[in-house]
């Protein structure tokens, strides 16, 4: 890599500075004012006086049995989710990334399902879904299989939401993979195979290589959205039976927005947030990944 | 030769089957949209609608519709532009130069790591001190906070992708740092700028708690209009599903037009020359 | 002397057209159909009160938290509000709402004629009259009456249960009747053999609100929220228990995703006729009255909810969940003016808002109750006056949800318990007991003593009207 020459910082310097002082002064004060409210109890409920009680929210967390359902929950969509999206999305960019015609008809049709807005993502899974009335169950019922109770039954309602959630943002792997794809050259195809090496040695030692810094990201991105999965739950669920489909934005939502309890709320949130930071630098220093060649 | 062809019908069935899988709850929410009351929720599932009359679209975005679709229009505009142009500037330097290191990087994620909840109420403050509330100039750079941190990293991954050696040849030709990046490794990386665009134009036209609650009457983002026909006792699934898919238009036109870009020849490689 | 004159004339000019130009105030309220009525009376409101509206519809799911939020900042955006009862304690607690007394004395917003529910529990704070009714939502029994008159069933029903087939009235009727609806697809029913399951029954099944399908159980077998005197919760009471062991035997004869029932499922499983009766509000009638949206038009009945037999009377009580109110916000530019809006909608055209099938208001008038003939998404007066008739009954003997501040959150919790002896996970006593907990937590949070003194005035409230 070329070292950084020194009439080279001024091209360096500007492009970086826009986005750090625009990022800086958006962020500063909602950062420090959340944080000072989660060192307060605040229930706007009553009169609005905010009092600082130290660490008191961070304390009642931990022994909130339904925060620790809720991490649970978002958990096995992190886990399932995420993970079936990267698979189903990396074998259908690996499909997509040849020539044929329509490809692009193709690759925007697979594209539809993200740019739905995700209310509206709900509102048609909430019809697919429904136990009595809804086409899922009906096509179930001519196939002979019983009808599913989707969204009524505590133990297949998160599952549920994690099916929607993989078919709405599928195709955001699909996209991002296919165009790492497309990046890579088509000579590096040529020289493995003239060298004799068969699909699966092309894919594993040429693609797949140039592929991690684009599938690093892809998937981190994915980790974090997915842990704020909220629209899909409010619609679907409710977060519902119960809290069996509760995940953690949804109650933090509650807690925040229908409980007022602003200052407890803040908390819930920067737990969150060490949570996905931690997620990330474990992943990024996990997969440290470097261009190569 | 024949093991080639079995291959290759194998594909097309996988990405049909797929494609299927993918477009059928699509194509529930374009028959939705034709549907009248009583057909939305029945045995046996109405499968073609009485109808296929206009009404629900007229009367969707006579509701506020085409007010939604124009409003989002305009903030996902302009909020792509800025995150794509600071965006990939940013992610250059980090990719080339490693600014900062990783901890730079990384600050710049965080900032998107934040969930959202905890920030509604002090931007609603911060943007009430600035006056403005209800305009908008409040959602662009609410949903720049997302969308700049997430094009620097994704513009950073396709960057590390680029082999450095064909702007050291265009260095040593005489090009010039900013021409370097101008002409070799934009060009190149051009798909990855599509596709981020394409995200950040879509994350800032599907979002709904900020511009719910920074928005009030006279900026009214399309998610807005579209929660407000899920009434208390009354849901006008028809209109919902009319409005959604008249405003995935203007992205399905997004994308149509972007494709060239987006996915391109494998011819690609061989600008190495 | 001519500056002087030069500003006279500039400030004179400026007051006739500050007087001149109509006060502009902003309403804000749930998305849709309920917003109608300012829009059609916009003229007549101009003529009669020279004041213009700015309707802005937030959607219903969210309503509570724009107003909130705006409220809390203090931005003064809102004149009049569209509030769901159950906030308005915690709005009024916070001083956000405009006290109306001083006005009624100048218009009269004819209280008397408004149902005790929603009179005297869902429109006052602290004595305090703070909002005007404007959609009131109580829950009634519905039922197929064509079911209920067939001979066959009749006879089945006689020989099965020892007594005749009729409306129950009480909660043991209510469940020997759901059981003996509850059929599989193949058997029969009123002669006909059935496609698909039919049930007995259903409720709403989501976190939110189903207290309230408990609390008409729980309120009838005379249970109360909390000890007025400790504040210790009385929802784990005997009477607690009881009402969630009739509630589990009536789970059996529901729907299997009746936990997801919210308002759409419950009203749609019944207007596809898959099911005998089910505790709905007063939309569901008006909307089964329309093909376009029922499958059994004329064929519904409508009742009190059932009670207890107590001294040869029934005791019943009818939950009010939801409903809307109007208030005018603590910082309206001209409260006098709101007012006089707002009474317009509530006395005056109340009648015409709540018996249009434009709109989704349910009536809370003695009077609206006394005119079926206006409501015209009926067939015929006779259906018109079978509906008001038996949502009238409920009306009556309404009980409030408890309007404090933090209502959402017991409710909630008492949801999140009540779902849990529901599906089995816990049994009845201790699900209550787990919800008292999270309810002694909440009391603890909120200020024990400010939550006393506020649940004591509703209950003086609640014994005036002979409610408890």
């Amino acid at each position: 890599m070329g070292g950084l020459r020194k009439r080279d910082w001024w091209m360096v310097f500007l492009f970086v500075l826009p986005v750090v002082v625009i990022l800086l002064a958006i962020s500063i004060f909602p950062m420090v004012y959340s944080f000072y409210l989660s060192l307060c109890k605040w229930d706007i409920g009553m009169g609005g006086q905010r009092t600082f009680i130290g660490a008191g929210n961070y304390l009642r967390l931990f022994s909130d049995a339904r925060f620790f359902n809720s991490l649970k929950n978002t958990g096995r969509v992190l886990l399932f989710g995420v993970g079936t999206q990267f698979a189903l999305g990396l074998s259908l960019a690996l499909l997509l990334n040849r020539s044929f015609r329509g490809r692009s008809l193709v690759v925007t049709l697979f594209l539809l399902p993200m740019m739905i807005s995700p209310v509206v993502v709900g509102c048609i899974w909430k019809i697919i879904y429904h136990y009595q009335y809804g086409p899922l169950n009906y096509l179930l019922n001519l196939l002979g299989i019983r009808s599913v109770n989707w969204l009524g039954s505590g133990s297949i309602s998160p599952y549920s939401i994690v099916l929607a959630d993989i078919w709405e943002w599928t195709p955001f792997m699909v996209i991002t993979l296919l165009a790492g794809l497309q990046a890579i050259p088509d000579d590096l195809y040529e020289a493995a195979r003239v060298d004799g090496a068969n699909r699966w040695q092309i894919f594993s030692g040429v693609v797949f290589p140039l592929l991690r810094p684009v599938v690093i990201i892809a998937i981190l991105i994915r980790v974090m959205d997915a842990f704020k999965i909220f629209d899909l739950v409010v619609l679907l669920t409710m977060g519902g039976p119960g809290q069996a489909s509760e995940s953690v934005a949804f109650y933090n939502y509650l807690t925040g927005f229908k409980y007022f309890s602003m200052g407890y709320a803040s908390a819930m949130s920067y737990v969150q947030l060490a949570v996905i930071v931690a997620i990330a630098n474990v992943f990024l220093r996990s997969f440290k990944g470097r261009a190569v060649v | 030769m024949r093991r080639r062809d079995g291959v290759t019908v194998a594909v097309f069935v996988g990405i049909f089957v797929l494609l299927a899988v993918a477009l059928a709850p699509f194509a529930w929410n374009v028959l939705t949209s034709f549907k009248d009351k009583g057909e939305y929720f029945t045995y046996p599932p109405v499968f073609v609608p009485s109808s296929f009359g206009l009404e629900h679209y007229v009367r969707g975005l006579h509701l506020g519709g085409a007010k939604g679709i124009k409003d989002s229009f305009i903030i996902a505009s302009l909020t792509t532009l800025l995150a794509i142009a600071l965006g990939s500037l940013a992610a250059y330097s980090l990719s080339r130069f490693r600014i900062g290191g990783d901890n730079f990087a990384f600050w710049i994620l965080s900032v998107r790591m934040m969930p959202p909840i905890a920030s509604v109420l002090p931007l609603f403050l911060f943007f009430r001190f600035l006056r403005w509330l209800d305009t908008y100039q409040a959602l662009i750079f609410t949903y720049a906070l997302v969308n700049i941190p997430f094009a620097v990293w994704m513009m950073k991954g396709f960057f590390d992708e680029l082999p450095v050696e064909l702007e050291e040849a265009a260095l040593i030709d005489g090009c010039g740092r900013l021409g370097a990046f101008v002409r070799v490794a934009l060009p190149l990386v051009a798909p990855g700028l599509v596709a981020t665009a394409l995200f950040c134009f879509m994350f800032s036209w599907n979002e709904f708690l900020f511009a719910l609650i920074l928005g009030r009457s006279r900026v009214v983002p399309i998610t807005v209009n579209i929660a407000g026909l899920i009434g208390g006792h009354e849901i006008l699934w028809a209109e919902i599903s009319a409005v959604s898919i008249v405003a995935s238009v203007p992205i399905i036109v997004l994308a149509i037009l972007l494709q060239r870009y987006l996915v391109r020849g494998l011819t690609l490689g061989a600008v190495k020359g | 002397m001519r500056k002087f004159l030069l500003f006279l004339f500039a400030f004179v000019l400026l007051a006739s057209v500050a007087y001149a130009s109509p006060v502009k105030l902003v309403v804000v309220g749930d998305a849709g159909h309920n917003l109608k009525p300012f829009e059609w009376y916009a003229k007549d409101l101009k003529e009669k009160f020279d004041v213009e509206l700015e309707v802005i519809g937030v959607p219903f799911g969210e309503l509570y938290e724009k107003e909130k939020v705006e409220l809390i900042a203090g931005t003064g955006a809102f004149d009049i509000m569209i509030v769901f009862p159950k906030f308005l304690a915690e709005f009024a607690a916070n001083g956000w709402l405009y006290p109306l007394d001083e006005f009624v004395a100048k218009l009269d917003p004819k209280l008397d004629d408004v149902t005790p529910g929603y009179r005297d529990f869902y429109c006052k704070y602290g004595g305090k009259l703070y909002a005007l009714p404007y959609d009131g939502d109580v829950l009634s029994l519905y039922y197929r009456k064509d079911l209920l008159e067939n001979e066959e069933e009749r006879k089945a029903f006689k020989e099965k249960y020892g007594y005749d087939l009729k409306v129950p009235e009480t909660w043991d009727e209510y469940l020997d009747v759901a059981e003996f609806f509850t059929r599989k697809a193949g058997e029969k029913l009123a002669g006909e053999v059935l496609q698909r399951d039919f049930y007995g029954t259903a409720y709403y099944g989501q976190k939110d609100q189903i207290f309230a399908w408990w609390g008409n159980i729980f309120a009838s077998l005379g249970g109360v929220y909390f000890d007025e005197e400790t504040m210790e919760p009385a929802i784990n009471s005997e009477a607690g228990v009881k009402a969630l062991e009739i509630m589990k035997e009536i789970h059996k004869y529901c729907p299997p995703d009746v936990l997801a029932y919210g308002y759409e499922e419950l009203k749609d499983v019944f207007l596809n006729g898959d099911c005998f009766m089910v505790i709905q509000w007063p939309c569901v009638g008006k909307k089964g009255a329309d093909p376009a949206q029922s499958k059994i038009v004329g064929k519904i009945g409508v009742s009190h909810v059932p009670g207890v037999k107590k001294d040869g009377e029934i005791y019943y009580r009818a939950m009010m969940p939801c409903g809307r109110v109007l208030a005018i916000a603590a910082q309206s530019k001209d409260p006098w003016k709101a007012y006089q809006v707002i009474h317009y909608l509530s006395v005056v055209t109340s009648l015409d808002d709540v018996s249009t099938p434009e709109t989704g208001l349910d009536p809370y008038r003695y009077s609206h109750f006394a005119h079926p003939e206006a409501y015209e998404m009926f067939a015929n007066v006779e259906d018109a006056k079978i509906y008001l008739a038996g949502v009238q009954k409920n009306m009556e003997k309404g009980y409030p949800e408890m309007v404090l501040p933090g209502t959402v959150e017991y409710e909630e919790t008492l949801g999140v318990a009540l779902t849990k002896a529901l599906t089995g996970e816990l049994d009845p006593k201790s699900a209550l007991d787990e919800a008292a907990q999270a309810w002694r937590d909440i009391l603890e949070r909120f200020g024990k003593e400010q939550q006393k003194a506020l649940y004591q005035e509703l209950v003086k409230g609640w014994k005036a009207v002979g409610l408890w």
